[in-house]
Formats: C-alpha cells, structure tokens, sequence
C-alpha cells in the first residue's frame, strides 16, 4: 500500500528590505513603559514635593544633596535612563505626528526628532561626566 | 470590457485632526509631553553642572507660579499617556489564554494600570521614607 | 361577520440616498446624484441601493452577496465610515440624508466598486496556507489542537475580507503599499495555529516598511471591524516579533522557501 505524504507547495516571495524602524521602537517602548510606571511620580517630586519641601525635608532639594545624588553611579544611570528614554520615547512620537501632518520632508523630520534626541543624550552623557563622581 | 479609469481621491490633508483620528493625534501629543518633562530635568542637571548659583536660579524658578502651571498640565498629559499606553498594551502582546479563554483586553489593561499605580506610589512612598529618616 | 378593510392611507417614509457616481467612460470624476427612495423599517442600506437599482437607474454599480455580512463584499463609506451595507439600516439613519462613497482609500474602478487587486496580492504574499511543520501523511491521522490552541488565532480566521479596515487605515492611505491590517489578520492566523511551521517565512514578508512598520497603532481598524478580527492586535503583536527577529537573525542561519 502506497502511503500519501503531504509535501508543503510554497510559492517563493523576495523578502522585502529591511527597516531600521526596530531601532527606534524599541527606544520608545522602554521609555514609555518607564514613563507610563513612573512618570506621575517623577513629576510631582520634581515638580511639587521636592521644590516646595512638600512631604520631604526641604534640604532634599539643595545643591550639594542633588549633587551627592548625580555624583554616585546608581544616580547618574537613573537620570541618563529618564532623560535618555524619555527623549526617544517623544522624540518617536513627534517624528510619526509630524509625518503624519505632513509637516515637512521625511528627513528633516528625523533630524529634527531622533537627531535631536541622539544629541541631547550625548550632552547628558557628558554633562552627567562633567559633574564628577 | 469598458475603458477603466481608476480614480484616485486624495486623502484629507488634516485627517489627523477630524473623527475618528483626533483622539489618535491627542495620545501621541501625550507622549510628546514625556520629553518637554525630559527636557526640564535635562534644564536642571545643566544647571547643576554650571553650580549652585545657576541651580539655585533653577531652583527659584521651579517655585514660581508658572513653572507650577507647567508641571500640572505636564501631569495631566502624563497621566493622559499612561492610561493610553496601557490600552495600546494588550494590542502589541499575543492573546493571552487563561483556562481556554482569552484574557479580555480590558483585564489586561486594568492590570497594567493597577501595576503603574503601584509602581508611582511605591517611588513616592520610598522617597518620603528616606527623607523621613535622615 | 363583518369585513375589515385595510387601507394604505400612510405615505410612505422616505430618505434621501447621496451616492458618489463614477463612470469612467462618460464621467471625467466622481460626483454625487441624489435619489429619494421609500423605506421600511427592515431595510438595510443594501436594499435602498437594490431599490434605486432595479426602480430608479439600472446603471448604479455596487458589489454584493451574501446580504447577511458574511462575504465581505457590500463594504462602501455610510455617512463617512467605513460599514457593510447589508448591516446597516436606514431607520438608524433617517430621516437624514444617508451620504453613500465608496470604500476610502482605495482607487475607483466604477460608482461604488474599488479595485481590489493589490489588496488580494497583499493575502497571497503571506503564505495563506498551513505550511506544515513536517510532511504528515493521511495515515497518521488528523492533527489534534485543545480549545486553548484554537481561540489564540480563531478571532483572525473570522475575517471575511471585507476591507473596511483599509479604508478606516490612515497609514494605508498614505502608503497604498503599506501590506495593511487584514493581510496581518491573515498572517496571524496562520502564525498563531499550532500545526502551522511556516511562522518564518511570513515574518520575513513583514520586516520592511512597507510591513509592520507603516502602522503606528491608530487602532481604529480594529473598531471598524465588523467581525471583531482585530487586526490592530495581528499587526502591533507582529512589532514586537519582528524588532526580536531584528537583532537576533544574525546568530540563526535559515534557508529560504
């Protein structure tokens, strides 16, 4: 008895290009989950409690206790991870509204989002090494 | 067959701004909000790194009435981004089947949201503890 | 016992159809005919076209089947959105002026009829086949899958191809090669079946673009649906794979179809 084996017919289809569009998803991902899980908060204790002396000591707030803070390993990777995530996480964003309203050819758009992001990341780099440990 | 003539309506220039897009436009300005935040604490840390009397400035103006104003609306585009953020969720996550049923989208969304609550209050919680005992 | 007499003394309600006509032989562009067509409570939009079709002008061009929204060819723009002709109803919509187009976004072959070509391209280029895992013969029976395996990719295997989410696509009507919501339903479909292996292959077909990458989850494809598909969930799933195949293709070697 002859058996009958299913062969898969597959028509071949060219893969398309690649985008680099993962990239930047990913980077607006992680800062809108950190956004989205700790935003409110960092702006009420930046934005309120903290300048005000609100629920915290009012020295919380001073110079050589913030420095204190940036100056530590663990403080200056938190504030890179904010400010970094938060800048692409927008910088996304304002690129897909901006294309969206047509606001301008593709890429101006991209410099003007993600290449201002990248920059300011590299100035919060160094300025987070400028301050010293 | 009859001559075919294909045509092509242009789409509306401003169909970001009309139902049902709006609301569309409106979350992602949301998130746009998260980087003028950014944008703030990047403004804080160079005045740090100029000295305490550029911070001190920082300092003065983050008191001022304006600088409260800002914060509040940035609170509320914040906030707008997170209960966004947590519907878009379920969509971006394969079907989540509990006992041979899909987990109903709404439920995850909940859930996140009770998460990212937890999350912010425990930041809060935690810095009024230390300032508390130093 | 005495005889009753019923009379049809009642006008008959009416309403007013704006339909956007085109015909390419005689018509340099689209524009909007008017036609007053009496109405019953049990009509659907489908009906009033069928009426002015068969009373009023013989020409009026629209596709249709099933009238009971399962073939997905009735889709057209009611008042501005995208829906299925058979099931909507003009007592929802009286006594104002129903304004009838064809499906957005796409090109206009005639009246109400949009050309669906790219759209079918869009389907087959995503393998809409069990590919199997291995060559299965008949003897060895048919493949067993529990309800849990099924309802992870059932809700995209009721999608009857309707369009609509097309038209409700903002990113598609900026890029009408963008391979678009339904085509992804279909992809998930197939992805999500356990007795599919041919995940790779249909994942290639989306890392462009003109892929997943078009979309920036307006999700209103999602609401538009009218068989709760939800496309929008096939095509931001579909993100997160293909940002993973991203960076990690480089440590698998695959072969090719």
């Amino acid at each position: 008895m002859r058996t009958t084996v299913l062969r898969p017919t597959v028509l071949h289809h060219p893969a398309p290009k690649r985008s680099i569009a993962p990239v930047f998803w990913l980077l607006f991902g992680a800062g809108g989950m950190l956004s989205a899980l700790f935003g409110p908060a960092l702006i009420i204790l930046t934005g309120f409690m903290l300048p005000h002396g609100w629920g915290v000591p009012a020295s919380f707030s001073d110079f050589p206790h913030v420095l204190a803070f940036v100056h530590h390993p663990i403080g200056k990777l938190l504030v890179l991870a904010v400010i970094a995530l938060f800048f692409w996480h927008g910088a996304e964003r304002l690129f897909l509204t901006l294309k969206d309203m047509r606001a301008g050819p593709l890429l101006v758009l991209r410099l003007l989002t993600y290449g201002v992001a990248a920059l300011l990341t590299l100035v919060t780099i160094a300025l987070l090494l400028a301050i010293g440990f | 067959m009859s001559e075919r003539r294909p045509f092509h309506r242009q789409q509306a220039r401003r169909w970001w701004a009309h139902k049902p897009y709006l609301a569309y436009t409106v979350r992602e300005l949301s998130g746009v909000a998260v980087a003028l935040y950014g944008a703030i604490l990047l403004a804080g840390l160079i005045c740090l790194w100029r000295g305490p009397e550029a911070y001190a400035d920082f300092q003065r103006i983050l008191r001022s009435d304006g600088a409260f104003a800002v914060h509040l609306v940035l609170l509320a585009a914040v906030l707008w981004h997170v209960v966004t953020w947590f519907q878009i969720l379920p969509k971006t996550m394969p079907k989540l089947i509990l006992g041979g049923r899909q987990v109903p989208q709404r439920q995850v969304t909940a859930i996140a949201l009770l998460v990212a609550m937890v999350c912010s209050a425990a930041l809060l919680v935690v810095v009024v503890a230390i300032g508390a005992m130093s | 016992m005495s005889d009753t007499t019923v009379s049809s003394n009642v006008p008959a309600k009416t309403v007013q159809l704006r339909v956007l006509r085109y015909r390419p032989a005689s018509d340099r562009e689209p524009a909007f005919v008017n036609y007053r067509v009496a109405y019953s409570d049990d009509m659907s939009v489908l009906q009033a076209l069928q009426s002015i079709k068969d009373t009023q002008d013989g020409s009026l061009s629209f596709r249709w089947s099933c009238r009971m929204a399962v073939c997905g060819s009735c889709g057209m723009m009611i008042n501005g959105e995208p829906k299925l002709a058979c099931n909507t109803f003009v007592r929802d919509l009286a006594p104002n002026t129903v304004i009838i187009e064809p499906l957005q976004n796409f090109p206009i072959e005639r009246d109400l009829v949009v050309t669906v070509g790219d759209f079918v391209k869009k389907i087959e280029s995503i393998y809409p086949y069990i590919i199997p895992k291995a060559p299965k013969p008949i003897e060895d029976g048919a493949y067993l899958q529990t309800p849990a395996q099924m309802a992870s990719y059932e809700s995209f295997s009721d999608c009857i191809n309707c369009m609509l989410c097309y038209a409700a696509c903002p990113q598609f009507g900026v890029n009408p090669d963008f391979i678009g919501p339904g085509a992804m339903a279909m992809l998930q479909r197939y992805n999500g079946d356990s007795r599919d292996g041919g995940r790779q292959f249909r994942l290639d077909q989306i890392h462009g673009e003109d892929g997943v990458w078009s979309c920036t989850a307006v999700g209103i494809c999602s609401e538009v649906c009218p068989k709760q598909v939800d496309p929008a969930n096939a095509v931001n799933q579909n993100k997160t794979n293909s940002a993973l195949d991203f960076f990690l293709h480089y440590l698998q070697p695959r072969s090719q179809p």
